[in-house]
């Protein structure tokens, strides 16, 4: 990057680690061609670097847009230039929240809850995640998914009770190292 | 005669000046031992600066000459020179270089100009201890090799050849022309490509001053400037060249087939074949991987049929040694295969297909007689062309490949003429159309109502979302002037695919001696002065074979290379670096290391004698043999171990 340029929302982006390459980027569209969900977001992924080059932080930060990857990482596959769209979606993500913009999804719930789960069991407990996540968002929609649950428990797929692993703390001070280092 | 030194510091107008403290390294020179005057000037390299040299050899007696500026890439030859004029052996000059070593890797004044003096300081100390060195000359052998008969090739050969010296030109298909005459149209102006290819084919094929060689290959090259021997294989044709008189009995009665190479696979020609009509020679070859004779050991059908008895099962591959004092490589590109872009589908999806399949399907000589069909044989009433497949792309070539949106708006406007009603799409990122009469083309193909959609396309599936997708090829992408993810349902994909390095360009580079850029094509001595010249003197590159370019840009760079060329046959010979290695013949102790290090080959063993010697003409100073001489016999004049360590000296006072 240039020297001496001012402070802006494109430099703080690309501060981001793995959000590096995003001045490299030659709006081609491609992400946004192989984009599963980029039907629905209100800004296409290209459109949203484009944005934030264009240094529109509130428009980026309050969109929809950037809570609709689902991480498939069609868009980073495809890249001519590396820039990893979907890395810088969720980086987007970490900064909205970190800046008091209220997403309009429940994605954040959902991530939480997960991360929420590895801290304590050093993995995913299925059950306890989804309980979690369903208590903080609308537990009437869990009933929907009871058949499901069932199925699941009768299966052996999704035990009751978590399932520890050996070297929780490691992991615990790993997440504490990571979530120091800025993203959640 | 006491060494008397003149040290020029140059400004280089601010490229040196701007961070170099240029007066205070003038002044410092001055107080080094054996410095007789230190100048600052700000072009040492115009006339003037030329002329400060010259009258100080003149007024103070000066005998040994330091300029501090440039790397000796560029200006060591004009301050060689200076010298020569003022009658002063050329050797006895040193460049120190402060600019690219320098001002322009340094940011701080003050440890620029500090790193300046050490320069400085170094070529001061190395020039006190020069010698005078005599160059030596070397004929230039008048004949010439062209490797590749694409256009390139057939271009440089007739300029040279015309000029009545001769040509070897080497071609290892059965037929010159290469891939333009794989073509259909010309962009930008529509001329038939095998309509103004193959008069210059036929005069390759009957010039008095070519002689052509097709089915061959360059098997060996040895020698140097002026004075290269080369060793083609002649590969077995199984037919008699003297004999056969291309009639085509043989083809027409030969009852196996294989894929054509010039129909891209789209066709089938028989195993013995020529590539296509207009092949030059028209004398067929036998595919022995295809010939039933090979295979099983009966058939023989074309050696009953020929009436010249022109066929030759027995015929073995021939070897060929020739003597040429230039080499020009044109030997071309391969079309980037999009396999492994499996998000285009192409190899698994129908009628997805490449250019050069688009070339052929449109060509009225090929398989199609210029139909543009389906797989199904019916019409395509909407074609797809995806650009930069392959090109502008990390993960494959970085480069853009320049003819791609030409010939892909050189499709548009084909599709329009076959089948006025079809819809096309051209799915660009941005339109690169710099070129004589190509953005007049991209406005004709506007107004032909071709649809331009900027966004590189994610995904070619036949997975139908809706009923008007179904049975079609459908284009997801990102329409990015709206910002609106898109699927448009064709019938036809074209995958704008781009050009890459012959598959075998690394061992070709070997073979000849010749460097390859980061993209893998052949590297220019320079990339804007010397665009057709290698780092090995006496091999010139022209066409695709050194980057991707379209046909006129080929042309002219064929035609330059062969005008390097006759420019050192006109002239007969050549001044070759008098700083070579010598054997001290006392200290030699014949054990014949350095003669196998050698990369060229230049030192021999002196039987009687027991003591390796060096050929002067052959040697390039690379100074292997010195470092690896185990007895220290060996000295590289110019590079002397008294010269380098006065440098090295120089450097850490």
């Amino acid at each position: 990057m240039r020297k001496n340029s001012p402070h802006t929302f494109l430099e703080e982006v690309a501060s981001i680690p793995g959000s590096n390459k995003i001045n490299e980027c030659i709006q081609c569209g491609v992400c946004s061609g192989s984009c599963a969900t980029a039907a629905y977001w209100e800004h296409s992924p290209r459109k949203i670097i484009a944005m934030v080059r264009a240094d529109m932080r509130d428009d980026v930060l309050s969109s929809n847009s950037i809570w609709f990857c689902v991480s498939c990482y069609l868009c980073t596959a495809h890249c001519p230039r590396d820039i990893r769209p979907a890395n810088i979606m969720h980086a987007l993500e970490s900064l909205a929240l970190k800046e008091g913009y209220k997403p309009p999804t429940r994605s954040p719930a959902m991530y939480q809850s997960l991360v929420d789960s590895i801290k304590r069991n050093g993995r995913v407990h299925e059950f306890g995640f989804m309980f979690k996540y369903y208590l903080k968002t609308n537990p009437l929609a869990a009933i929907k998914m009871l058949p499901l649950a069932i199925d699941l428990l009768t299966h052996g797929r999704m035990p009751l009770m978590p399932k520890k692993v050996k070297g929780k703390d490691e992991i615990k001070a790993i997440l504490a190292k990571v979530t120091a280092g800025g993203s959640q | 005669m006491e060494p008397k030194i003149g040290v020029y510091v140059c400004h280089c107008g601010s490229n040196i000046a701007g961070t170099v403290d240029v007066e205070q390294v003038a002044e410092y020179a001055r107080s080094l031992p054996s410095v007789t005057v230190a100048r600052d000037y700000k072009f040492m390299c115009s006339d003037p600066g030329q002329d400060l040299i010259k009258n100080d050899i003149r007024e103070f007696g000066i005998n040994r000459v330091v300029v501090a500026s440039c790397s000796p890439q560029m200006h060591e030859p004009t301050f060689r020179h200076v010298l020569q004029e003022s009658g002063l052996n050329p050797y006895f000059f040193e460049m120190a270089n402060i600019r690219e070593h320098c001002s322009w890797v340094t940011e701080d004044r003050e440890k620029a100009t500090e790193k300046a003096k050490a320069l400085v300081s170094a070529a001061v100390r190395r020039v006190y201890y020069h010698q005078a060195l005599e160059a030596n000359e070397v004929p230039i052998n008048p004949n010439t090799l062209i490797v590749g008969g694409g256009i390139a090739g057939i271009q440089a050969a007739l300029e040279i050849a015309d000029s009545e010296h001769k040509v070897y030109l080497v071609e290892r298909d059965p037929s010159i022309g290469g891939h333009m005459i794989q073509l259909d149209k010309t962009f930008p102006t529509l001329d038939c490509s095998a309509c103004i290819l193959t008069p210059k084919m036929s005069l390759v094929g009957a010039h008095p001053y070519i002689e052509l060689m097709t089915y061959s290959e360059v098997e060996e090259v040895s020698g140097f400037i002026g004075n290269f021997k080369v060793k083609i294989r002649k590969k077995a044709r199984y037919v008699d060249e003297d004999k056969c008189n291309g009639c085509g009995v043989c083809q027409e009665k030969c009852p196996w087939t294989a894929d054509s190479e010039f129909d891209v696979g789209l066709a089938k020609r028989k195993a013995i074949y020529t590539p296509f009509a207009q092949a030059v020679p028209n004398i067929p070859v036998i595919d022995k991987e295809h010939c039933a004779y090979f295979l099983k050991g009966k058939c023989r059908a074309c050696e009953k049929f020929c009436e010249r008895d022109a066929i030759n099962f027995e015929q073995v591959d021939q070897f060929v040694e020739i003597e040429v004092g230039n080499i020009i490589l044109t030997t071309g590109y391969k079309l980037f295969d999009p396999t492994p872009l499996t998000q285009y589908g192409y190899g698994r999806l129908d009628n997805v297909i490449t250019s050069l399949e688009f070339e052929r399907l449109v060509n009225a000589a090929g398989p199609t007689n210029g139909e543009i069909s389906l797989k199904d044989g019916t019409e395509p009433k909407s074609v797809a062309i995806i650009h930069c497949v392959g090109s502008r792309d990390e993960n494959y070539h970085e480069y853009c490949s320049r003819v791609c949106c030409m010939y892909s708006m050189k499709f548009a406007h084909l599709v329009s003429e076959h089948i006025p009603e079809a819809t096309v799409y051209e799915f660009y990122i941005d339109i690169r159309s710099a070129g004589k009469g190509f953005e007049e083309f991209y406005n004709r193909v506007l107004r032909e109502g071709t649809t331009f959609f900027r966004g590189r396309p994610g995904e070619v599936t036949n997975v139908a979302e809706t009923p008007e997708e179904k049975g079609k090829l459908v284009v997801q992408f990102e329409d990015t002037l709206v910002g609106r993810q898109r699927r448009i349902p064709v019938d036809m994909v074209i995958l704008s695919c781009g050009l890459e390095p012959q598959q075998d360009a690394e061992e070709v580079a070997r073979l000849f001696s010749v460097s390859r850029s980061a993209d893998g094509f052949f590297l220019e001595k320079h990339p804007k002065l010397d665009p057709v010249a290698t780092m090995t003197d006496g091999i010139f590159v022209a066409g695709c074979c050194q980057s991707p370019k379209d046909i006129p840009d080929t042309v002219a760079q064929a035609s330059a290379a062969a005008a390097r060329v006759l420019a050192l046959i006109s002239k007969g010979k050549v001044e070759i670096e008098a700083a070579t290695a010598v054997i001290d013949e006392e200290k030699c102790s014949g054990c014949r290391i350095c003669n196998l290090l050698c990369p060229y080959s230049a030192i021999s063993f002196v039987e009687d004698k027991k003591v390796s010697r060096v050929n002067e003409a052959l040697c390039k100073g690379c100074g292997t043999c010195v470092a690896a001489c185990p007895s220290s016999a060996i000295t590289q004049k110019h590079f002397t171990a008294e010269q380098i360590m006065a440098e090295l000296e120089g450097i850490l006072v």
